[in-house]
């Protein structure tokens, strides 16, 4: 039971993860701030330019 | 007693994946079963992993978990950020999982199943997935730098310049070779066209909910997203039987081709959080499911390969791209085996979410061995087709015969038997009108996928649906790419631009936006324009130009390699990266030599133009003819040149390379090591 429940964790932390939600708790933890409209698209205007300047593989 | 059970363990797994190799290798006269291929390379794949990547591990990178790695010392809450393990194997697998893994192996797959097979399995274990290691090991203990930073350092100044160079130029074609699978999967398909395009509106829609809406919500606009493009897969359908709306869908090569560009335009230059990024997203999350389906798919229905182990076009004569098996077997399957541009990922973000130097062992070379099983699962998909349906949907009309009749004929005659009929009924089956000459790859892996997937259940009454629904998946994140891939582009030019006017540098100056985002489009849309005007059905053409420029930056990326494990360890370990090296400048050195000296005008560019010429100074063309004609005679010099470039390119690099180890081993260069300096680690084991 702990094995399924560790392994639904790993999974939803990936899906978390690749939707950007884990980096958007990181960013709210690391400059002490909580979540509003305003918030996310400063946040957005961040990661996203950061993520697109990189290649993406073929 | 545990080591023994364990040699006894592992010693079944070896004798398990050579019985398994032996089978599909040897046994001849009666079908082979896919299972045994899915046997082979997860067995090799285990053993790769266990002995040769952890002798790596161990003894060459001697992986320090006391050592803190960059994502603990520069934690910042962005980029740099100590993450689990297995999440950030799956969120490297996601990255460097693309169409390539998936189209190059259908491609391939004319020579045979077992080539292509082969070189998947051997490829990673040894090279490419060598590669991803090594390259995301050297970026982790550089602070996470991206290969041209550490060809710069590494190596000298023309390293990093030619990394720069060469990533761009394989960029452009890269861009156009996708773009002409896309629009090769959707010329004259209603259905298919209505569905992509629906994409569209619905990732703005996702962009906008998620920005105003529901910000933040990222998994549930993508759950909503991927039900309107289900949704969108029945539209489809009845837009295809619709007479009024179906002719608004039913483009041409040429239209589609524009309409790629023009998508390509405006998804770099508006702003990405719009339709870049919720389309991403919506991407990332299908690619994954439908490889997790395709897997479960595979080991649910088990079925029959009806391709033969080799074909008559291993003696270079294969109607879907001219070339020997050697070299063009090695360039043609390039992500699966060995793909330079995970090299950009293993030193892109990876690096700097790695929370222990001992998880770059899984996540590096693991991840590769899982885009090599995706490799496999692509072959086996393509191999479940006949091979008559497989060659009558992927050769040109200007190969196989511009009628159906004449196609099934000239593939009869090959030893490949099918019917017009027989061909009818299965577009019929699958809501098209026609599968002819549909090159690229992208539709008879659709139609093998959806072959297992309807054997699953449903039969023949859902085969169109799924054969849709994978041409929806192939297309959603190859134009995934050809959006990101383009900004990228954009970027880059935007950097050189900088040099000559400070304007045109601004990433945020809109006439520097468009002006530089016109050019990329430019560039890659004027190689699309050429594959879908080419007789031959430009994948012919293209998709070596992209493997052989694909496999030369790997070749970069193990300059890079080499000379880091050069500087620790001197000549001791360097055969590691130094053998795959030398493989890949054998067979892309090999493929571009003939691509562009090649006496046979389906192989060579350079005689191809010659060919067109000799037509023209016939005397027998008519004027419309002509300029086609000078069109196609003029692109032939162009891709022989851009080849020639990229041999160039990498000539000097390899030069700087070759000089610079000779003088560390002889000793009349510096050896200087540019690693981070130690620092213990104090991340406490909760903390990932």
């Amino acid at each position: 039971m702990t094995r399924l429940r560790n392994f639904w964790k790993i999974v939803t932390g990936l899906l978390r993860e690749l939707a950007d939600e884990n980096a958007y708790q990181r960013h709210l933890a690391a400059h002490g701030r909580t979540h509003s409209g305003e918030e996310w698209r400063r946040f957005c205007e961040h990661r996203l330019k950061a993520k697109y300047a990189r290649a993406k593989c073929c | 007693m545990n080591r023994i059970t364990g040699l006894l363990i592992w010693a079944a797994v070896a004798i398990l994946g050579a019985y398994a190799l032996a089978g599909i290798a040897i046994d001849r006269g009666e079908p082979v079963n896919s299972m045994w291929l899915v046997l082979a390379s997860v067995c090799i794949y285990l053993l790769g992993y266990r002995f040769y990547a952890s002798f790596i591990a161990a003894k060459v990178m001697a992986l320090d978990d006391r050592r803190a790695t960059p994502a603990e010392r520069l934690r910042n809450g962005h980029d740099f950020e100590p993450t689990n393990k297995w999440i950030l194997f799956g969120h490297h697998f996601a990255a460097i999982a693309g169409p390539g893994p998936l189209v190059g192996p259908t491609l391939a797959a004319q020579f045979g199943y077992l080539p292509g097979t082969l070189w998947i399995i051997l490829g990673a274990v040894l090279g490419g997935a060598i590669q991803d290691f090594v390259i995301l090991f050297c970026s982790t203990r550089r602070d996470g730098k991206s290969l041209g930073q550490m060809a710069r350092e590494e190596i000298g100044r023309l390293g990093g310049v030619t990394a720069l160079l060469t990533v761009l130029l394989i960029m452009i074609i890269l861009l156009a070779v996708v773009a002409l699978v896309v629009v090769n999967a959707l010329k004259g398909s209603p259905w298919g066209t209505f569905t992509i395009a629906a994409t569209m509106p619905i990732a703005v829609l996702m962009g906008v909910y998620l920005r105003y809406w529901r910000p933040g919500k990222v998994l549930e606009v993508s759950v909503i997203g991927f039900l309107l493009v289900v949704a969108s897969i029945f539209g489809g359908e009845a837009v295809a039987h619709n007479p009024a709306l179906a002719p608004y869908f039913t483009l041409s090569g040429l239209s589609l081709a524009f309409c790629v560009i023009l998508y390509g335009f405006f998804a770099s230059a508006l702003p990405v959080w719009l339709l870049l990024a919720p389309r991403d997203y919506l991407s990332t999350f299908v690619k994954l499911g439908v490889v997790l389906m395709l897997g479960v798919g595979i080991l649910f229905v088990r079925p029959d390969l009806q391709l033969p182990a080799f074909t008559r076009f291993t003696d270079g004569t294969g109607p879907i791209f001219a070339g020997k098996i050697f070299p063009f077997c090695f360039i043609t399957i390039a992500c699966g085996a060995i793909s330079g541009f995970h090299s950009l990922i293993s030193s892109g973000t990876t690096p700097k979410m790695v929370a222990k130097e001992s998880h770059i062992f899984p996540v590096g070379y693991g991840s590769m061995l899982l885009e090599s099983f995706v490799a496999i699962m692509a072959m086996i998909a393509a191999s479940v087709l006949q091979p008559g349906v497989f060659f009558a949907v992927n050769s040109p009309a200007g190969i196989v015969g511009a009628t159906p009749e004449a196609a099934a004929a000239t593939i009869t005659g090959w030893g490949f038997p099918v019917t017009a009929a027989e061909m009818a009924s299965l577009a019929k089956d699958v809501g098209e009108d026609t599968l002819y000459y549909r090159t690229g790859g992208a539709p008879s892996l659709a139609l093998g996928m959806a072959h297992i997937f309807a054997s699953s259940g449903g039969g023949k009454a859902i085969l169109g649906f799924w054969y849709h629904f994978a041409i929806m998946f192939e297309a959603l994140f190859i134009l995934t790419v050809i959006d990101a891939g383009t900004r990228v582009g954009r970027f880059m030019l935007q950097d050189l631009l900088g040099n000559i006017h400070r304007k045109l540098g601004e990433t945020s100056w809109m006439p520097g936006v468009v002006f530089s985002s016109a050019i990329i489009v430019l560039a890659w849309g004027y190689f699309l324009v050429q594959g879908v005007l080419d007789p031959l059905g430009g994948i012919n053409s293209l998709w070596p130009l992209f493997g052989i420029a694909n496999q030369l930056l790997a070749a970069i990326a193990l300059c890079v390699a080499t000379t880091v494990l050069v500087k620790m360890h001197g000549a001791k370990f360097m055969w590691i990266t130094c053998a795959p090296l030398t493989w890949l400048l054998i067979v892309t050195y090999t493929a571009a030599w003939q691509k562009i000296f090649s006496p046979l005008p389906r192989i060579g560019f350079l005689a191809q133009a010659d060919q067109f010429e000799r037509m023209i100074e016939s005397g027998k063309m008519t004027a419309a003819k002509l300029a086609e004609t000078q069109t196609l005679i003029f692109n032939n010099r162009l891709d022989a040149a851009v080849c020639g470039i990229f041999l160039v390119l990498v000539t000097a690099i390899l030069v700087d390379s070759v000089l610079l180890w000779a003088g560390i081993l002889r000793g009349t260069r510096p050896s200087r090591i540019t690693e981070t300096p130690f620092v213990a680690s104090r991340l406490r084991p909760e903390e990932v």
